[in-house]
């Protein structure tokens, strides 16, 4: 234990980890959530569209207030949407022509309507609604004939029907997510859902990605650095030598990574209450995304990439570990570390779609936002669905490598 | 307690480096003298089990060294030639990182590292980063780490470069004070400071144990091969080339040479005392 403080201590102690650190913190915490929340998306739009205001706080309560009103998504509280939306839409041209500009009020009223998940939610139900010929020219809540907006409900299981269809998903496979799909409790509730739609798509979902990079720079260092700092033969004198310093290097690599995710989680988390509150957690997700099949409220889905973050961190830190102990030089390991992170990144769209499947399963490699899709892995037989295995296979992929890490640096550290 | 070695050997590739040395150690302290590239380091690292023989074991009391694995290195007190440490640790946290490391208890490891801080006269720098400490300051915080878990086996590779006269002196005393019933093992090329504290001197050459004996007892063997000669400079030139010459000093016109040779080298040469230094020099000319 006093090995794995002092270890600890040890890493705390380098420049390199508080300043990724604190990079860490300042790109997540503060460009991806502060600066997204306050500015950059939810920022009220500036006159003629010329970027976004400062005031992202009191904007997105503006948001929450206008959706609260619907509470429950029926055909009826749809077709109230679309008539509302057609009439501010109305109002907007009628501006236009008199005064030459749009009525500023006006446009944040759309802004704020969860305009974009509800054109999703339109283009995705009713397909045959749709005018190519005002594609790119105007949104199809302005034109959609609103009483035709009926059996939601039907259309959105015809959609998830038709999309594993298009999917190549038949047979057996298509009976196992309808049956998870089945489990999907209708109606929905409506609350303001772009919030959501943000933390679960891109928010929580990126930090993976980021803390990879922070991640490598600090941990690749943890073995490989003993022989930049030549300490290899004062190490391997002690009576404790390389095998409890080996266990306490993998518990500090571990320990940061939760302390890393910790902080950022934190940060995430804290801003999202300040910002967002915890108003519509207990949505749906298929209010974001309306052919998901998973039966999860936002929360919960929230809950699901965090800890797919953080068991992908950790097994992420188990494969920098490995690289770690493999090379004498921490530049090495760096390069290899980000290499199995962002290589397979880097080429995942490019690959056939088996080899996809596999680059998901790396740590850090696949996205949370998985729960939103139905890919599923085949094994003997068995259909799973994809974010069961995302979760876990990285984490034991990482726990697997500790145990190369060990010896291969107990190997290595005999000169 | 009985050190042995037995035929120990060091071969990379064509190159021998340690090459079949046995010797026999008890408590007392040790001086190993030799040239650069002798083998000196490598036969330590050997001792220490850090660097595997090609041929040959070391044994303690009969037991093969990795046999006995973490009890061996408990033993055991070792600086490196070239001593790694971490650069923002300071000297105090990094004396208790080692202790840890040498599996002493929090408590003693903080009495020990205060102690032995101020043993090597580090107790006011204690708080510093290391990357901050001159190379003596860091030496000395080597030395400090190896006596951290009072070894019955103390292995000082070069541990008196980087110190000043006055460091060097305190070092004697304290490795004089700490041999009483260890083997201490020290490697240096200033033959004063094992002609100071060595009970024992092994003379490496080419990666051979060339000799061991006491320094009296080597000392007596060069008696009658040092020689003082006192000639021109210009003379002197030629006899630096043609004989093994272990000093210079100028006195008024002439050099006064100090010559390591068998025989009298020339019929005005005066026999004179001889050092463990002209011994050394002697078996590295030869």
């Amino acid at each position: 234990m006093e090995l794995f403080r002092l270890e600890h201590k040890k890493l705390w102690r380098k420049n390199s980890t508080r300043i990724c650190v604190l990079l860490c913190l300042l790109y997540c915490v503060g460009v991806g959530s502060f600066l997204v929340y306050q500015w950059t998306i939810y920022g009220s739009a500036k006159e003629n569209y010329g970027g976004r205001n400062f005031d992202g706080y009191e904007n997105i309560r503006s948001c929450q207030d206008y959706s609260r009103k619907y509470e429950v998504l029926t055909d009826e509280t749809l077709q109230e949407w679309v008539r509302n939306f057609k009439n501010l839409y109305a109002q907007l041209e009628e501006d236009r022509k008199m005064y030459g500009k749009e009525n500023l009020e006006t446009v944040h009223k759309v802004g704020n309507s969860d305009l974009h998940t509800v054109n999703g939610w339109l283009r995705t139900l009713y397909p045959e609604l749709e005018r190519p010929d005002m594609l790119g020219v105007t949104v199809m809540s302005d034109y959609v004939e609103t009483e035709k907006l009926i059996g939601l409900y039907e259309r959105r299981d015809k959609a998830v029907d038709t999309f594993l269809e298009i999917n190549n998903q038949t047979g057996a496979e298509r009976d196992y997510l309808l049956r998870i799909n089945e489990k999907v409790q209708e109606p929905f509730s409506w609350k303001w859902t772009e919030g959501w739609s943000n933390i679960l798509g891109n928010t929580v979902s990126g930090l993976g990605t980021v803390m990879a990079l922070f991640l490598a720079v600090v941990l690749s260092a943890l073995f490989a650095g003993e022989w930049h700092d030549n300490t290899s033969p004062l190490l391997l004198t002690t009576k404790n030598g390389w095998k409890k310093l080996a266990a306490a290097k993998i518990q500090t690599g571990i320990a940061f990574t939760l302390e890393l995710f910790t902080m950022v989680a934190a940060g995430t988390i804290v801003l999202q209450l300040v910002f967002l509150g915890t108003e519509g957690w207990d949505m749906p997700i298929q209010m974001v995304k309306m052919i998901a099949i998973a039966p999860m409220n936002m929360l919960q889905a929230e809950i699901y990439e965090f800890a797919f973050t953080l068991l992908g961190a950790i097994g992420y830190a188990g494969v920098v570990m490995l690289f770690s102990a493999f090379c004498k030089n921490h530049v090495a390991a760096l390069l290899f570390s980000l290499a199995a992170a962002y290589g397979p990144m880097t080429i995942h769209n490019r690959v056939p779609v088996f080899m996809e499947k596999v680059f998901d399963l790396l740590p850090l490699v696949g996205s949370g936002a998985d729960v939103f899709r139905t890919n599923t892995f085949h094994f003997f037989g068995h259909y799973i669905w994809s974010p069961y295995l995302l979760i876990w296979v990285p984490f034991v992929i990482g726990v697997l490598c500790l145990f190369p890490a060990v010896r291969g640096w107990a190997r290595r550290m005999r000169v | 307690m009985e050190l042995s070695v037995d035929r120990l050997t060091k071969q990379y590739g064509r190159k021998l480096a340690v090459d079949c040395v046995s010797t026999v150690l008890k408590p007392g302290v040790y001086g190993l003298l030799g040239e650069n590239g002798a083998g000196k380091t490598t036969l330590m690292r050997m001792i220490c089990a850090i660097l595997e023989s090609t041929s040959g074991e070391v044994f303690l009391d009969g037991r093969e060294v990795t046999s006995l694995g973490a009890d061996y290195r408990d033993l055991l007190g070792y600086l490196p030639q070239d001593f790694g440490y971490y650069p923002n640790y300071t000297a105090q946290e990094f004396l208790l990182y080692m202790a840890a490391l040498k599996g002493i208890p929090r408590s003693m490891a903080r009495k020990r590292t205060k102690e032995l801080l101020e043993v090597v006269g580090l107790n006011d720098a204690a708080a510093k980063k290391l990357k901050t400490f001159s190379g003596g300051m860091k030496q000395r915080v080597g030395i400090a780490q190896a006596l951290l878990n009072q070894p019955k086996i103390l292995i000082l590779d070069e541990p008196t470069a980087g110190l000043d006269p006055k460091e060097r002196v305190r070092f004697r005393n304290l490795i004089s004070d700490y041999a009483a019933g260890r083997i201490v093992i020290l490697s240096t090329h200033i033959v004063s400071d094992i002609e100071a504290i060595a009970d024992e001197v092994l003379l490496m050459k080419k990666g051979k144990l060339v000799l061991q004996g006491t320094v009296s007892g080597l000392t007596k063997q060069a008696e009658g091969k040092v020689w003082e000669l006192a000639v021109s400079p210009a003379e002197a030139k030629i006899w630096q080339e043609k004989a093994a010459v272990a000093n210079l000093r100028h006195e008024g016109e002439q050099v006064v040479l100090r010559i390591l040779s068998d025989s009298k080298p020339a019929e005005e040469a005066v026999s004179c005392e001889a050092a463990l230094e002209d011994l050394y020099l002697y078996s590295m000319h030869g």
